[in-house]
C-alpha cells in the first residue's frame, strides 16, 4: 500500500508543470492577495503643508485617528495628480497661512480633493470629525477672545464641559480580529482552493495507471484489490497533504501566517485532504480519460472555491447563498479556520466541521473505491 | 531457477526434434469459462503447461485468449472451471498463485514517468521483495534486458522495443515458475522481437514454464513445444506443430532444383519416407511425411542416381493452413 501511495506522490514531482502550479503558485498568490490587501484597508490621504505647529498638531490627530494612512506630499498640484492617478485615496491641502487664520480668528479652508467615490465620502467625513476635534479649543478662543489666542486655546483644551457623552462598549468578537492579517485570509483560501484543484487534477494519474494497464498489472501481484484501492486511495491523500503542507508552511515561514491550534488544523486539514483525495478517486475510477479528468478537475475546484467561499468571504454571502456554500466541503472547512482563527478554537470547537468533512470523505472513497474495485476486476 | 541473457542465443531448436521428457506440470486449467453478457468469452477452455515447456495460444484478435490468461493471472473472475498451479488451486484471491506467475501484459504497463530502476523496484515491492534483494535483482534483470546503461532515464524516452524488454523484465523479477506473455512482441521492429524471442526461449530452456499468446504463427512455430489453437472462445485443437499440421493431413514437400528436364529417379521414388515424388520444370518435387529427418536421405538418394542438385527448398506445412482447415478463416481475420 505504500509502494503504490509513494508511487502517486514521486509522480505528482516528476511533472515539472505540477512544481509551478503545486509550489510557486499558491504562494504567488498569497502573496498579491496579501499584499493587495496588506495595509489593512486603511485608505491613503495625501497631506501638503503642516509644517506650522497648529497645521502639524492637525496632521499627527489625523495620523493616530487610525482611520487612514497619511503620506506627506510636496504640493497641491502633486497631491491632485496623486488622487487623479490612484495613489492616493484623497488628498487634504493645508495652507500656509492656517496657524496665522487661527490666531488672528480669521476663517480658513482646507481643501479635501478626492475621487467620486464612497470611500472617498467616508475619508472626508473621517477628516471633518478628526478637524473639529482639533480645531475646537480654536473655537473656543474665537468664542472667547478675552487674551491671548494661544492662552485661550491653552485655556480651552483644559476646559472640562458638561455635555452628552456616547459610551461605547463591545460585546462578542470582531467578525475578522485586527489581528487577522490578510495573508491569514488569503493563505486558508489559498489552501482550500489548492488542495482540492489539485487532488482532482491529480486524479488524472489514477485514470493513466489504468488506462496503461498498470492497476491490472497490479493485481497480478500478490497483492489484495483492498490493498491496491488502499494503496490509490492514501496516494490521493498523500497529494493533496502535500500540496495542503506546502501552502501552510510556505505561506508560515514566508508572511508569518497563523493557523491557529495545531492540533485544530493539522485535523482540519487532514479531514479536507481526505475529502479532496476522495473526490479524486471518485474522478480517478469514474471518468476514461486523462482530459476528461483534467476539465471536470478545473471545473469542479473552481467552481466549488467559488461556491464555497474561498473566491470572495462568506461573510459577504446572502443566507441563501451561505447556505448553498455549506452545500460544499470548502465552507465547512472555512468554518472551522475561522473558529481557530478569529475565536482562537480548539479542536474541540471544530468538531462539528470535522465530522461534515469525514461524511464527505468517507462517502466519496466509498464511491471511488467501489467504481475503481470494478475497474479493475472487470 | 537461473537467469536469461538477451544476447545472441543459439537457434531455438525445432520443438519436434527434441524428446519431450516428463516434467512437473506448473499450470493447469480445467473447462475455464468466461461470458460477459450475452457474449461467451471462453468455453471449456483446458491445457497443461509442464516447467521448461513453451504454450502458445494461438488465435486471431479477439479469440479469448488475453481472457483466458487474464484468468489464469489472477486479474478476471472465472464463470467456470478451475486454475491449478503446481497443483493448487488459483483465483483472483490467491497470493501465493500470484507469486508464482510472472505476467507480462500485452499493454506497456508501465509508469511512462518514472525510470526503468523505479519501475522494477515498485514491481519488486508489490512482489514483497525485501530491499537488498529487490536491488540485486534489479540490477540481474536490467542486465538482462539489456537496459542497465539507460536504467536512470525516464521510461517515456525510450523506444518501443526498450518498452517491451522492459515489460518483460517486471514479469521476471520475482524469479516465477510460470511466465505469461500476451503478445509481447506487438508493434515492436525486428530486431526487438527476435531479441524477445531468444530470451523466452532461452528462459524455457532454463525451466520456466511459458503460456505464450500471439496471433503470429511464425512466432508459435519458432518457440512454441505445443500449441493450442483458439477461435471463439474454444480450443480448436493442441498438440506439437508436427500434431497439428498432421490433423490436416499436409505432407512437406522437398523441391530440388536441377538446372534442366530430370526424371524421378529408381532410387529415389522407392525411398520408405517419400509418399510421392515428380518433376516440373527443371524441379524434383517429393512429398515426405518430415522433411527434416528425410531430407539427408533424399539428397543421398539424387546424388547416387546421377542427379545434379543445385537447389533445395523445403516446403512444410504451416500453421495457416491448419488455422483455415479448422476454422474456415485465415489467422489474421
Amino acid at each position: 500500500m505504500i509502494a503504490i501511495a509513494w508511487v502517486n506522490l514521486v509522480r505528482l514531482f516528476r511533472d515539472r508543470t505540477n512544481i509551478f502550479f503545486v509550489l510557486i503558485f499558491p504562494i504567488v498568490l498569497i502573496m498579491v492577495f496579501g499584499l493587495s490587501f496588506g495595509s489593512g484597508f486603511a485608505p491613503r490621504l495625501g497631506v501638503t503643508g503642516g509644517t506650522t505647529p497648529l497645521a502639524a498638531e492637525l496632521v499627527a490627530a489625523l495620523e493616530t485617528s487610525g482611520r487612514m494612512q497619511v503620506v506627506r506630499v510636496g504640493d497641491a498640484e502633486e497631491a491632485r495628480d496623486g488622487v487623479e492617478r490612484g495613489r492616493l485615496a484623497a488628498a487634504l491641502i493645508i495652507p500656509e497661512n492656517y496657524d496665522r487664520a487661527l490666531s488672528r480668528y480669521t476663517p480658513v479652508t482646507l481643501s479635501f480633493i478626492s475621487r467620486q467615490e464612497p470611500d472617498a465620502l467616508q475619508l472626508g467625513a473621517a477628516i471633518r470629525a478628526v478637524t473639529d476635534q482639533v480645531t475646537m479649543p480654536a473655537r473656543a478662543a474665537a468664542y472667547v477672545r478675552d487674551g491671548s489666542f494661544d492662552e485661550l486655546v491653552r485655556r480651552a483644551g483644559q476646559v472640562s464641559v458638561p455635555g452628552i457623552t456616547v459610551r461605547f462598549s463591545a460585546t462578542g468578537t470582531a467578525a475578522i480580529p485586527r489581528s487577522i492579517t490578510s495573508f491569514d485570509i488569503a493563505a486558508t483560501s489559498q489552501l482550500l482552493l489548492f488542495t482540492f484543484l489539485t487532488s482532482l487534477t491529480g486524479a488524472a494519474t489514477l485514470i493513466e495507471t489504468r488506462r496503461l494497464g498498470l492497476s491490472r498489472r497490479m493485481y497480478a501481484a500478490p497483492v489484495s484489490s483492498r490493498t491496491i484501492l488502499l494503496g490509490e486511495a492514501a496516494g490521493r491523500v498523500c497529494v493533496a497533504l502535500t500540496q495542503a503542507l506546502i501552502i501552510m508552511v510556505g505561506s508560515g515561514l514566508l508572511f508569518g501566517v497563523r493557523w491557529g491550534d495545531p492540533l485544530g488544523a493539522g485535523a482540519l486539514v487532514l479531514a479536507f485532504s481526505l475529502v479532496g483525495g476522495g473526490a479524486a478517486m471518485l474522478v480517478g475510477a469514474a471518468l476514461r480519460t486523462e482530459q476528461q479528468a483534467v476539465g471536470v478537475g478545473l471545473l469542479l475546484g473552481l467552481g466549488l472555491a467559488a461556491i464555497g467561499g474561498t473566491m470572495a468571504p462568506i461573510d459577504f454571502f446572502s443566507e441563501t447563498m451561505r447556505r448553498v456554500a455549506h452545500l460544499t466541503p470548502h465552507a465547512w472547512a472555512l468554518d472551522g479556520f475561522a473558529e481557530l482563527l478569529r475565536r482562537n478554537g480548539t479542536i474541540a470547537d471544530i468538531l462539528p466541521q470535522l465530522g461534515v468533512l469525514a461524511a464527505f470523505a468517507a462517502a466519496l472513497f466509498g464511491l471511488g473505491a467501489w467504481r475503481l474495485r470494478a475497474a479493475l476486476t472487470r | 531457477m537461473g537467469t536469461a541473457g538477451l544476447g545472441p542465443l543459439p537457434c531455438v531448436p525445432p520443438p519436434d526434434q527434441t524428446a519431450r521428457v516428463p516434467r512437473a506440470e506448473i499450470l493447469k486449467c480445467q473447462n475455464l469459462r468466461k461470458t460477459f453478457g450475452d457474449l461467451v468469452a471462453v468455453d471449456d477452455v483446458s491445457f497443461t503447461i509442464e516447467a521448461g515447456e513453451t504454450y502458445g495460444l494461438l488465435g486471431p484478435n479477439g479469440a479469448g485468449k488475453t481472457t483466458t490468461i487474464s484468468m489464469i493471472a489472477g486479474i478476471l473472475e472465472r464463470d467456470g472451471g478451475q486454475v491449478l498451479i503446481s497443483g493448487r488451486p488459483h483465483g483472483t484471491t490467491s497470493r501465493w498463485g500470484k507469486k508464482q506467475i510472472g505476467y507480462v501484459p500485452q499493454d506497456l504497463a508501465l509508469y511512462p514517468d518514472l525510470s526503468a530502476r523505479e519501475n522494477l523496484r515498485f514491481f519488486a515491492r508489490l512482489h514483497g521483495l525485501g530491499r537488498a534483494e529487490a536491488r540485486a535483482r534489479i540490477d540481474e534483470v536490467l542486465r538482462m534486458i539489456g537496459l542497465t546503461e539507460r536504467a536512470k532515464d525516464p521510461v517515456k524516452e525510450y523506444s518501443g522495443g526498450m518498452k517491451r524488454r522492459l515489460n518483460i523484465g517486471v514479469g521476471l523479477l520475482h524469479r516465477p515458475p510460470l511466465l505469461i506473455l500476451d503478445e509481447p512482441t506487438a508493434g515492436v521492429d525486428p530486431q526487438s522481437r527476435n531479441a524477445i524471442l531468444e530470451s523466452v526461449a532461452a528462459l524455457a530452456g532454463e525451466g520456466v514454464a511459458v503460456l505464450y499468446t500471439t496471433h503470429y504463427m511464425e512466432e508459435a512455430e519458432r518457440l512454441c513445444d505445443r500449441i493450442g489453437i483458439i477461435d471463439l472462445g474454444r480450443i480448436r485443437a493442441e498438440g506439437t506443430r508436427r500434431e497439428l499440421v498432421g490433423l490436416v493431413g499436409e505432407l512437406d514437400r522437398i523441391s530440388l532444383t536441377t538446372g534442366g528436364a530430370q526424371a524421378v529417379p529408381k532410387e529415389l521414388e522407392t525411398l520408405p519416407e517419400v509418399r510421392k515424388a515428380g518433376s516440373h520444370e527443371g524441379r524434383l518435387e517429393v512429398m515426405v511425411e518430415d522433411a527434416r529427418k528425410s531430407l539427408p536421405r533424399v539428397l543421398a538418394a539424387a546424388t547416387d542416381a546421377g542427379v545434379v542438385v543445385r537447389a533445395v527448398e523445403v516446403h512444410e506445412p504451416n500453421l495457416e493452413s491448419v488455422f483455415l482447415h479448422l476454422t474456415g478463416k485465415a489467422l489474421r481475420d
